[in-house]
Order: C-alpha cells, then sequence, then structure tokens
C-alpha cells in the first residue's frame, strides 16, 4: 500500500505542472550561475567563482535565476524538455551527498598533500569499484535467470555506482580545496584517474536511460563488462599513484577545460555504450544460428539491438564533434591555433571520421545488422586508443594526460 | 593465386562497390594514423638515423615527414571537398523541392508501405466539423484536401529535417574553406624576447626546416614572472609586453597561458620561457693551497675562460629555484627548494668535458648544514646529475680557513692525531669560542680533505650572486580563416542535431462515408526512430479518438 502511495508520488513529480515548472526552475537556476560567472566580480576566476557561488551573493544570484525561471513556466504552456529533469534530479542529488560526505572528511591534521589516503573520496571510489563490479556479476546472472529479482538488482547496483562515482567526483573537486593553503583546488577532470570515473558514470547513466525507455536489460552484461574492465585499470592507476589530486599545469588552468573535458565524456561514453549494443548483437546472432536458446528471451531482438547501437552513436557523435569543436576554441586561445596536427586532435579526427563514415553507411545508405554491429565496436577500440592510447604512446600537445 | 580469388578480390570489389563518400572518410582516417605514429617535422639526420637511406628517401619522396603538408593530403582533402560540393549540388535542389511539395492525397497502394495503419469508424458528422477538430491536434501541421467524397488530412511533424543534411555538408565545407584560408593568409610563429629586450621577427618550421616573417610592430618584455605552487610545480607564467608601433609604445598588457594579447590581427601567446642571460657570478676557490678565491663574473650562453689555469666554463642555464623531492625511495613525497644554481660545461687541458650544476647555498637537510654542494654530469645530460657533497660549507669564509688549517696541522701530525689536529685547527681560526656544531664542523671538514682532494680541477667553482634575467617564449599568429571555422562549426552542429533527432514522421487521414456514419483510415511514416514513433502514433489514435468523441460515442454506436 505504502509502496503505491510512493509510486505514485514520485510519478507524481515527473509528470505535468511539476515536471514542467521544475524544468524552467533550473534553466533559470543555471542561467542565474552563468550570470554570476559572467558578471559577477572582475571576470571568471575558478576559485572566487566557487566562494562566490557558495555565499550569499551565489544564493541570491541562483535563486532569482530559479524563481524568475518557476516564474516564466506559466507562460511558457507545454514548452518544455521534461526528459531532462531527471538529469538535473540527479545532479542535485549528488550535490547533496557530496554535502553530506564532507561531514566526514577527517581532521585537518591527517590530510596532507603528501599522504592523500585519508581522504573521504578515495573511498567512495572504492564503494564505485565494488557496486560496478557486483552490477556486472548480476547483469551476466540475469542472463541465465531472467525471471529473478537478480536483474533489477543489476540496474539498481548500476544506478548506486553512477551516484556514487558521481558524488566522488563532486568531493574530490572539494577536497582539492583542502591541502597547500586551497592553492591547487581545481575541477576533478584533470588526469586519467578522474576522467574514468566520468567515463564510467556517463557511460552508466547513457545505458541505464536506455535500459529503462527500451526495456533492454540484456545489453546490461555487455555494457557493464566494459565498464568492469575500465574500474580495474583505475584500481592499477590507484596503485601506482596516479590517483593523487595535482596541481594544474598552467595550460589547463582555463574554464575551458570543465565544458571540453566532460563533454567529450558524453561522447566517449555513448561510444561505449554502442560498441556494448554491437556485442551484444554479434553474441545474439550467433545465439541465433546455433539454434534456440532459453537465452534469447532475455535480449532485446537484433532490429533492436542495431537501433540501440545507432542510437547511442546519434547520442555520441554530436557531443564528441560539439567537444573537438570547443576543444579547438580552447586551442585558439592556448596555444595559438584550432588546429595543429597533436596526436590527441588528429586522432579524435580519426574517430570523428569512423563515426561520420558509420552514419553515411547507415543513414544515406541503409546498412544494418553484422557490418554495422562490427564497425561499432571496432569503433570503440579507435575510440579507446584516441583516449588512452594517445596519451600512453604517442607525445603532443595533450601530454598532460600522460601517466607520470 | 586462389588466395588473390578467395580472399583478396571480394574484399576489392567490396571497396570498389562501397559509396565514394565512406571510401573517402575511411582512407583519410587511416591517412592521418600515419602522421601520429611517425614523429613530424624533425630534423632529416634524426630520420636518415632512424630509418637507413632507403625508407628515408622513400618516406621523404612521399612527403611523410610533413605529413599534413604534402601534396597528396592536401589533394585528399581537395577532393573531400569536391566530393561535398559535388554532393550538395545534386541533393540540394532535390531536397527543397521534396521539402516544400507534400502531397496531400495517399494512393491505394501507398498503403503498403505504412509502418503504421489504424481504422476508426465515427458517426454521421459533418465533414467539416471532423476536418476542423482534427486539424486543431496540437504539434502536427495540417493540411487538408477533398476528392471524390473523401477527405484526406495530412499532417507532419519535422518536415524540414532534411534542412539537417543540407546544413551539416555546407558545415563542413565551409571549415574546409576556412581551414584553407588559415594556412593561405595566416602565420605561426615563435619569439623569445629577454626580459628589457625588443623583438619583432618570429620563426616557424615549414615542412623540415625553419623560416622566418617580420611583424609589422615590434614585441618589449618589461617583465617576466613565474609563480610557483608549493610543490615547486610552475603556477603561472607571466609577460608585461609592450607592443611598439613605429616607434610609438601603443599597447602594454600581461599576458599568461590562455590568455592572449590581441594586436592588428595578431594574437600573441605566451608559450615558453628560459633564461635571458642573466649574469652570474661565480667564486673559484682554489685548490692549490693558496686559500686564494678568485671571482668570475660571466653570462648564461656566454663562456668564461680562467686565465691561470686556461679552463673555460661554458655557462648553459641559471635557475633561480630547484624544487628537489628530499624524502627517501619509498617515503611520502617532501618537496624542498634547494635555491639558485647554475648550469656550466667546463672544458680544460688534459680534463674530460663535464656539466656541472654548482649551487649557491649549502644543502640543508632539516635545518642541519651538509656543505655546499655541486652536481657534476658526466655525459652532459642533465638526467645523469650526480651529488657531489664538498665538505665544508664554502660560503662561510671560516670554514674555508679551517680546511687549510686543519691540512697543515694534520699533515705534522702522526696517524691518530688528526682529533688533536682538528681541535688546533679550530681553536686558530675559531679562537676559544667553540661553534655549536662542531661535531659536524668537524665530519664536514675531514669530508672536505676527501672530497676536494679528489676533484681533477684546480679549484672548485660555487655560484656566489646572479642577476636573474628570462626570456619570454611567445607565438604570435594571425588567423583571419578563424572566424570562417566558427560559423562552420556552429553551423555543424546544429545540422546534425536536426539531422539525428529530428525525424520526418507523417500521417495520413482518410475520411469517407460508409454505410452509418463515417469510415477514418489512419496511416503513419517516419523515417527514423520508429520506437518513438510507435509511441506517438499511438498518442495520436488517443487524441483523434478525444477530439471526435469516440470514446463517449462509441459505445452507443
Amino acid at each position: 500500500m505504502t509502496a503505491a502511495v510512493e509510486n505514485s508520488f514520485f510519478n507524481g513529480l515527473y509528470q505535468g505542472r511539476v515536471v514542467h515548472a521544475r524544468f524552467w526552475l533550473y534553466v533559470g537556476l543555471m542561467t542565474g550561475a552563468s550570470l554570476l560567472a559572467i558578471f559577477g566580480g572582475n571576470g571568471y576566476d575558478e576559485n572566487d567563482y566557487i566562494y562566490r557561488l557558495l555565499s550569499i551573493q551565489g544564493v541570491i544570484w541562483c535563486g532569482a535565476g530559479a524563481l524568475v525561471g518557476a516564474a516564466a513556466s506559466m507562460f511558457l504552456g507545454g514548452k518544455s524538455l521534461s526528459k531532462l529533469v531527471p538529469w538535473f534530479d540527479g545532479l542535485i542529488v549528488m550535490a547533496l551527498l557530496m554535502a553530506l560526505f564532507t561531514l566526514f572528511e577527517p581532521h585537518d591534521a591527517l590530510i596532507s598533500y603528501e599522504d592523500q589516503a585519508n581522504l573521504v573520496s578515495g573511498k567512495i571510489v572504492m564503494a564505485m569499484n565494488l557496486l560496478f563490479l557486483f552490477s556486472a556479476v548480476c547483469y551476466i546472472m540475469y542472463l541465465f535467470a531472467p525471471e529473478s529479482f537478480i536483474g533489477k538488482m543489476a540496474t539498481m547496483a548500476a544506478w548506486a555506482g553512477v551516484y556514487a562515482g558521481g558524488t566522488s567526483l563532486l568531493l574530490r573537486w572539494y577536497e582539492s580545496y583542502l591541502f597547500l593553503g586551497g592553492d591547487i583546488g581545481h575541477a576533478p577532470v584533470s588526469n586519467l584517474y578522474e576522467v574514468f570515473i566520468l567515463l564510467f558514470c556517463i557511460t552508466c547513466s547513457i545505458y541505464l536511460a536506455f535500459e529503462s525507455r527500451y526495456q533492454a536489460r540484456g545489453m546490461g552484461a555487455f555494457v557493464m563488462v566494459l565498464v568492469s574492465a575500465g574500474v580495474f585499470f583505475g584500481i592499477w592507476l590507484d596503485s601506482i599513484g596516479q590517483a593523487d589530486i595535482k596541481p594544474l599545469v598552467p595550460a589547463l588552468q582555463s574554464y575551458w577545460m570543465k565544458i571540453h573535458v566532460p563533454l567529450n565524456f558524453v561522447g566517449y561514453g555513448a561510444f561505449a555504450v554502442a560498441c556494448a549494443a554491437g556485442m551484444a548483437w554479434l553474441f545474439r546472432e550467433r545465439l541465433e544460428r546455433r539454434g534456440s536458446s532459453p537465452m534469447l528471451k532475455v535480449f532485446p531482438s537484433l532490429d533492436q539491438l542495431d537501433q540501440l547501437a545507432y542510437k547511442a552513436v546519434a547520442v555520441g557523435f554530436p557531443a564528441f564533434t560539439l567537444a573537438t569543436i570547443l576543444g579547438a576554441a580552447w586551442a585558439a586561445e592556448a596555444w595559438g591555433g584550432y588546429w595543429s596536427w597533436d596526436p590527441k586532435e588528429t586522432w579524435a579526427l580519426i574517430v570523428w571520421l569512423f563515426y561520420g563514415a558509420y552514419l553515411h553507411v547507415r543513414i544515406s545508405h541503409g546498412w544494418s545488422g553484422k557490418t554495422l554491429a562490427v564497425w561499432a565496436v571496432v569503433g570503440f577500440l579507435v575510440t579507446l586508443f584516441c583516449f588512452v592510447g594517445v596519451n600512453m604512446y604517442l607525445s603532443g600537445l595533450h601530454s598532460y594526460g600522460r601517466l607520470a | 593465386m586462389s588466395y588473390y580469388r578467395e580472399s583478396i578480390k571480394p574484399l576489392f570489389l567490396r571497396m570498389a562497390s562501397m559509396p565514394l563518400a565512406i571510401v573517402l572518410l575511411m582512407v583519410l582516417a587511416i591517412a592521418s594514423v600515419i602522421g601520429t605514429v611517425l614523429l613530424q617535422n624533425q630534423e632529416h639526420a634524426d630520420y636518415l638515423n632512424q630509418f637507413g637511406p632507403v625508407w628515408y628517401w622513400v618516406f621523404r619522396s612521399m612527403g611523410l615527414f610533413d605529413m599534413y603538408h604534402a601534396w597528396w593530403f592536401i589533394g585528399l582533402l581537395g577532393f573531400l571537398m569536391a566530393a561535398l560540393s559535388f554532393c550538395l549540388w545534386h541533393n540540394v535542389p532535390r531536397m527543397l523541392k521534396e521539402m516544400r511539395s507534400r502531397k496531400i492525397t495517399l494512393a491505394e497502394h501507398a498503403w503498403k508501405r505504412m509502418q503504421h495503419t489504424h481504422e476508426l469508424s465515427l458517426p454521421d458528422m459533418d465533414m467539416s466539423v471532423v476536418t476542423e477538430r482534427v486539424e486543431k491536434v496540437a504539434g502536427w501541421k495540417w493540411l487538408s484536401y477533398q476528392e471524390e467524397g473523401r477527405t484526406y488530412l495530412r499532417g507532419d511533424k519535422g518536415r524540414y529535417h532534411k534542412w539537417g543534411y543540407i546544413l551539416v555538408h555546407s558545415a563542413l565545407l565551409v571549415v574546409l574553406i576556412g581551414g584553407w584560408m588559415s594556412v593561405q593568409f595566416g602565420f605561426r610563429g615563435n619569439m623569445a624576447v629577454p626580459e628589457g629586450g625588443m623583438e619583432s621577427q618570429i620563426s616557424y618550421v615549414k615542412g623540415t626546416g625553419v623560416e622566418s616573417l617580420d611583424m609589422p610592430f615590434e614585441v618589449r618584455c618589461n617583465n617576466f614572472e613565474i609563480d610557483f605552487f608549493p610543490t615547486g610545480a610552475p603556477k603561472e607564467f607571466r609577460s608585461n609586453l609592450t607592443i611598439i608601433d613605429q616607434g610609438k609604445e601603443v599597447v602594454t598588457s600581461d599576458i599568461i597561458v590562455n590568455e592572449p594579447l590581441f594586436y592588428k590581427g595578431v594574437r600573441i601567446y605566451q608559450a615558453s620561457f628560459g633564461d635571458g642571460g642573466s649574469k652570474v657570478g661565480l667564486k673559484l676557490f682554489r685548490l692549490d693551497g693558496s686559500k686564494r678565491i678568485d671571482v668570475a663574473k660571466g653570462e648564461v650562453y656566454k663562456t668564461y675562460t680562467d686565465s691561470e689555469s686556461g679552463i673555460s666554463m661554458e655557462i648553459t642555464d641559471f635557475k633561480p629555484f630547484n624544487v628537489e623531492n628530499m624524502a627517501a625511495p619509498g617515503q611520502a613525497k617532501k618537496f624542498q627548494d634547494i635555491g639558485p644554481a647554475v648550469d656550466f660545461i667546463l672544458r680544460g687541458p688534459g680534463l674530460k668535458p663535464v656539466k656541472v650544476r654548482s649551487f649557491m647555498n649549502p644543502f640543508m637537510v632539516d635545518g642541519q648544514n651538509q656543505g655546499s654542494l655541486i652536481m657534476v654530469s658526466l655525459s652532459g645530460d642533465n638526467r645523469d646529475f650526480q651529488s657531489f657533497f664538498l665538505g665544508p660549507d664554502l660560503t662561510n669564509p671560516k670554514e674555508w680557513d679551517l680546511f687549510h688549517a686543519f691540512g697543515q696541522k694534520a699533515s705534522g701530525a702522526a696517524d691518530g692525531g688528526s682529533v688533536e689536529a682538528f681541535k688546533a685547527a679550530v681553536r686558530e681560526v675559531y679562537g676559544e669560542k667553540m661553534p655549536e656544531d662542531i661535531q659536524d664542523l668537524g665530519i664536514r671538514t675531514l669530508q672536505g680533505v676527501n672530497s676536494l682532494s679528489s676533484l681533477p680541477w684546480p679549484f672548485v667553482p660555487v655560484l656566489d650572486d646572479f642577476d636573474q634575467v628570462y626570456y619570454t617564449g611567445l607565438q604570435l599568429a594571425r588567423d583571419p580563416g578563424m572566424n570562417v571555422v566558427w560559423v562552420g562549426s556552429a553551423l555543424l552542429t546544429f545540422g546534425l542535431c536536426i539531422m539525428l533527432y529530428v525525424s520526418h514522421r507523417k500521417v495520413w487521414l482518410v475520411i469517407e462515408a460508409q454505410d452509418r456514419g463515417m469510415r477514418v483510415r489512419v496511416a503513419g511514416l517516419a523515417n527514423r526512430n520508429l520506437m518513438a514513433f510507435d509511441r506517438e502514433f499511438n498518442d495520436l489514435l488517443r487524441e483523434l479518438d478525444d477530439t471526435l468523441g469516440l470514446s463517449k460515442q462509441g459505445e452507443q454506436v
């Protein structure tokens, strides 16, 4: 009974007026925050901006924005992108969780730049790792026991992992101000370890959105196996001391970093999901050729998997394009030119051409099926090289992503 | 031969049958890989060493050492532009026409093509009322047409989606044109300006050589500063520059990385820095027992020659800060600045040339003086520097005196009398008042006897004073194509969103009279995102039910 009531309460949050007003409230809030960044104080300065955002001034600007947004929603009829509201809600929850965890930070004397092991974020990352691994195991078990609750558990663990990851990143941002007099504080998108966490969260949330919208839980095993591989890589990075918060080199001290890097990972994450859909396609096709298998019932049909891979690319490609363009804009401001044929840039172009060709064969020439499934898998390998391989094997202007 | 027939030929046929656009994109992608694997724009000698003469000439003739400017790569890009133009010229008129013409009627044979069909029955109503009500269903653009007692209604959503295609392809063309303009009419090069100095010429890499270009103005560097994090990592590089145009000072401004200066279409970026010829003074502590200390005044990038011994010191670099990790391996890192140091290459008659780094301050660990320090690299590579503790703290004249006094006393004393000799030496130099760190002093002096005598040089060079001058490394670039590229990029993003997210959805309603009431046939077609269209079509049916009052009246029928 209570469950039903709760359920209707939650559904109510995402319907009609409520969700409509909330969408515009969030838009207003973000506009207020942006206006504060542009007009508050003397130009943008990260530390200054963050403190401003948390001060009375921030509350006034953001609050006013939110109020205006909510009020404006009354005049905007039915025009809102209500599908985005849960994402904003998720971010707010993460921010609240982060605020909660700051209370558990150890005493100042136990925190130092040289020894960062006591920070809470590291423990939350560990929890995230466990959640993602657990979720991967559950998703695989789900393939064999589709009727049981294990599928639901897999989904819940994956969601919990996303929240843990997002919270840990926000917490790391806060923690970067805790030592050396707050001198080295910066957004947590500056090294491989941090962006890996970001990648897990983005990959999982894109997949989970697909799962809830298209009932594609059978694909989860493939996504989470990819994520698990990444989790082990992250643990290895931590073990060789690459997880420490380090000061930013001057080239990275720019607001562009906070736009360019996360947007790129929306692209990478979406391509990872496309790769998983491609693998699921190939797997199912094999099963079908072998004859009937109980597992066939669990999987989305070949046609659906094909569509899902395309959808993932359709999310990733524009994000990746925009990220590359914004990267070029940043390069024009920091390196003296928007394009330098730097290995990272060139590989981004290669990835772009690869998926551009994918969209061509799909949209203009109507290909589908096996070739495209393989294409999505290979495309992700190319993406991986662009992401990790370039940093590890090739030199260039993006060399701060290197393992030191 | 059978291998050819079985594997290569089908592959080849497949390649040949692939649409041009895809082949072109993939060829460009693969070609781009080469330039990232093969280091570009290096010295020819290095390439020759690396690949040997045969491959060197093969690669060179293909322009692989400056691949992104090789004729064939430019040709590929040109071909891409041509293909894009052809594609647009071929498709745009057709697409525009398609978007304009909306056929309202639906032929009977077209029903088979529909993804969704549905049939409803209506009570007898006025046709115009039905049309009016249907046209009120929001979100669709409706058109109606009557023919032979039938009413056709057509609704469209996203019928401008083909603009996505047009925008994306023309945007790419615009970006490529912008890129061409940048290369053709722009420049990008570097200059190094010492503090207080002026420069008006940039140099840049062209192919595998270096060329230079005069700027229409001069740049003066008034000041260069580096800020450090407590860890020793650089935090900010800041140059204060003045632009001098035809003898007049026009602009004075600070630049840092990420915040360039813009003047007359040229952007001036903070790119690097280095020593701009600092003046350094070294003390030469003669090791011939004469206790003499000579002063050598030198300058970075210049060579100082000691006339007495014929030894020359080619001063290569000076650094005011040298942050080192002082922790033992395996322990938590502990960074400490060990003070200013000068690097020079020491050459002399009968000596092996070595690189020396001489520090100004004695080496201190936890407040304990460990004496003066120099580092020596036998290979001349900075990575091979090895610490060499001299023993006495040479910045303290008394320790230099003590070293000599001890030497004199110890030479006269018998074995094991060194403690006595040391005590006597201390009394001679310091008088009756013993220094507090007498123990350390003893160790240092004893160490000095060993280490200073093992030096092959007739003197120890120790940095004494400095007057630091930096040079700031600037990058100057003019890029007339940049704004064109931004316009193209904006169009590209916008177009992609239309192309990928807007699908053209069409529905038709065919209404005709039947025995009792009317028959409404609904059909729907979408060009993509069929999963979403399923839902949308059902939503439309529900709305039609509502607006036509079917849910109530349907029961009566």
